[in-house]
């Protein structure tokens, strides 16, 4: 299935950049944008056939202080010191929910969710009576509901815990999944605790074996994992090739998108590389495997040649999110598998270091590559998956 | 001669009944044939007293929310003075075909005979979830047929669960309640989390493997009951005599039903009784 773009801080930009089209949806968000601007959004999606125009309501830690949600008429004026115990509370939310979608005419719209202090199972039971509810309330509406769940990836480490965790989201009405993990990894820094992947790529799994849709949100270059264990769709923003959807980056000023410098993604390596590191990475000519040809890579290393002291973090954004969806495209189809991206990105930083390649980033160095092979190859020995 | 059965006796006698006979006994009550004044058969209950009222009142609300011609029909609830202790008593319609243990103990059932019996009860399950109930005892003894010998009824919501009621039972509890040999493993562990309709498929599917090849999916052979019940609380694999005997009988549905883990059941009652009515023997 096709990748979902997923929208940030000016944004909307992307979604008519010619060379991206091959995502098919777009997860919308309220926080950057007022109803306004999303019915804006919403109105260009209508002239692009099966476009899918999703909300995710961007509860996840609720200040009123937060961009332009609190202009929203569903979020709540008592957000900051509300009982999130209450049905209630939850009730009037949901309602209001529905009321926007309804008039924004989505497609398709999460259940919202807040992050807790512990993943506790009464978590996950309150994630889906609340998606249960809002999909309850949508089912005479053309708006789908989709279930929203926010999963702390250090709990999944612990045997057994994806089990539980499924089992109790596989009660959602919906069928659909909006799969949310909360790591601690810090900004562009890759996952990498083999237990926790694991842990994560037996849920989605699970999830899919238990004929359920698994959308992965806010994911980065991780695609290759989450594809790997059979998630349906991924969704990806231009500012997930800096940061990973954790606590802290709700306590991040919005709006700036942190003074980002320019990162090319480079499958070869499976890595986000510093201009530097493509100047001396390319003429390298690192064995590739089968993508198709990224034309934002085209443009900027066209332009690092002829104006070097030129900006090209918007390209950058481009040429990132070119990647992850051929790279959800070639997957899907089986074009190539993430096992194979990950041997050949193995054996690249094997090469790198043995030719002493100093990447800028001091972490820089593929440290993550084995651990995402291990899980991949655990996950396929456990599950018989090819 | 038990206490319950002078109140049972002298109740139809105040009535206009007639008393018939003592036919079970449970840990916290009594079940006697009587027959209406009206002349109508009724299974007549009576309560201990004392016995937690909440589970009793949630048994008795649990039965007016369910309307099935497989699940057992409440027709009165009663309030009755014996020696000057209160009693509560309900009157149920009686199943004159016995229970599916005594059928059992004749033997196990054609393959033909469990298909349509599963078909049965998996409808009853069913029915049972859409009411945001989970029974917790599927089991031989809660299963009665009418007098017609082959329509199966399930019986006893003493320890239903109503999932939009918070739970009675207690999370320090080392075991949720259920009877051991047909419960599954989230029950045997009280991961109350985990509790939904899926544990009454669990259940069916256990009770379903002893219809069709008279021994339970995690049982090795000459294993102890016990032995077995170990297994399902530590979530082992199914035992592979079971895995062939339902691939080689053409019921392959048991073998999900009765997956250790709710997520690797058949996820909605639709999806079971669908893929239960495809199954062919």
């Amino acid at each position: 299935m096709p990748a979902f773009h997923q929208m940030g801080h000016d944004s909307e930009n992307l979604l008519s950049v010619p060379g991206l089209e091959r995502f098919a949806g777009a997860i919308l968000s309220p926080v950057n944008y007022n109803q306004g601007k999303i019915a804006s959004q919403i109105d260009w999606a209508r002239t692009r056939n099966g476009f899918r125009t999703i909300f995710d309501p961007q509860l996840y830690v609720p200040t009123t202080s937060r961009g332009q949600i609190r202009d929203w008429p569903y979020f709540p004026n008592d957000v900051d010191t509300a009982d999130l115990s209450s049905d209630v509370w939850w009730g009037r939310l949901v309602d209001g929910l529905v009321d926007v979608c309804q008039s924004l005419s989505l497609t398709d719209v999460c259940s919202p969710a807040v992050l807790p202090r512990t993943y506790a199972d009464e978590y996950y039971d309150r994630l889906v009576g609340v998606g249960n509810l809002l999909h309850q309330r949508l089912r005479d509406s053309p708006v789908a509901a989709i279930q929203t769940a926010v999963v702390g990836l250090a709990d999944l480490s612990a045997l057994n815990r994806a089990m539980t965790i499924a089992s109790i989201l596989s009660r959602s009405k919906t069928g659909h999944i909006y799969l949310v993990f909360d790591s601690q990894t810090e900004p562009r820094r890759e996952l990498a605790q083999g237990d926790e992947i694991s842990g994560a790529m037996r849920l989605i799994d699970a999830l899919v074996q238990a004929n359920m849709t698994v959308t992965v949100g806010f994911s980065s270059s991780d695609l290759v994992l989450w594809k790997a264990a059979g998630a349906t769709n991924c969704a990806t923003g231009k500012f997930f090739n800096l940061r990973r959807f954790t606590k802290a980056r709700f306590e991040e000023p919005t709006g700036q998108g942190g003074g980002q410098l320019p990162y090319w993604f480079e499958e070869s390596v499976m890595s986000f590389l510093r201009q530097s590191d493509v100047q001396r990475i390319i003429p390298m000519q690192l064995p590739r495997l089968n993508g198709a040809e990224n034309p934002f890579s085209v443009q900027i290393l066209s332009q690092l040649t002829s104006e070097p002291e030129r900006a090209w973090l918007a390209l950058a954004w481009r040429q990132f999110m070119f990647w992850f969806a051929d790279a959800e495209h070639r997957l899907d189809s089986g074009a190539v598998s993430a096992a194979t991206l990950l041997r050949n990105a193995d054996r690249n930083w094997g090469q790198l270091d043995d030719a002493d390649f100093i990447t800028e980033e001091r972490r820089n160095d593929g440290g993550w590559i084995r651990p995402w092979r291990r899980a991949v190859s655990e996950f396929q020995t456990a599950t018989g998956a090819a | 001669m038990s206490n319950l059965r002078n109140v049972a006796e002298s109740y139809c006698q105040a009535n206009g009944h007639k008393f018939v006979r003592p036919v079970g006994a449970g840990a916290f009550k009594e079940t006697f044939e009587v027959i209406l004044s009206t002349g109508e058969p009724q299974a007549l209950k009576v309560f201990k007293p004392g016995y937690s009222p909440e589970r009793t009142a949630r048994e008795l609300s649990a039965m007016q929310r369910c309307a099935h011609p497989h699940i057992g029909r409440l027709t009165a609830i009663a309030s009755y003075y014996f020696d000057g202790v209160q009693y509560l008593l309900t009157a149920e319609e009686f199943l004159g075909g016995g229970t599916l243990t005594a059928r059992l103990a004749r033997g196990i059932l054609p393959l033909s005979e469990t298909l349509a019996l599963g078909r049965q009860l998996v409808e009853a399950v069913a029915h049972i979830a859409a009411n945001d109930l989970v029974h917790r005892d599927i089991k031989p003894d809660n299963i009665m047929f009418r007098d017609d010998g082959s329509t199966p009824v399930v019986v006893d919501f003493g320890l239903v669960r109503d999932l939009e009621l918070t739970s009675l039972t207690q999370t320090w509890n080392l075991r949720g309640p259920g009877t051991p040999l047909f419960a599954p493993p989230e029950q045997l562990r009280n991961d109350k989390a985990l509790i939904d309709w899926r544990a009454d498929q669990f259940s069916l599917g256990v009770v379903l493997a002893y219809c069709a090849f008279g021994f339970h999916p995690y049982q090795r052979e000459h294993e102890s009951m016990g032995q077995t019940v170990e297994h399902v609380g530590e979530r082992h694999p199914q035992d592979e005599r079971f895995v062939q005997a339902a691939r080689t009988s053409g019921l392959q549905p048991l073998i999900r039903m009765t997956a250790a883990w709710p997520i690797h059941r058949f996820r909605t009652p639709d999806l079971l009784q669908k893929i239960w009515n495809e199954a062919s023997i």
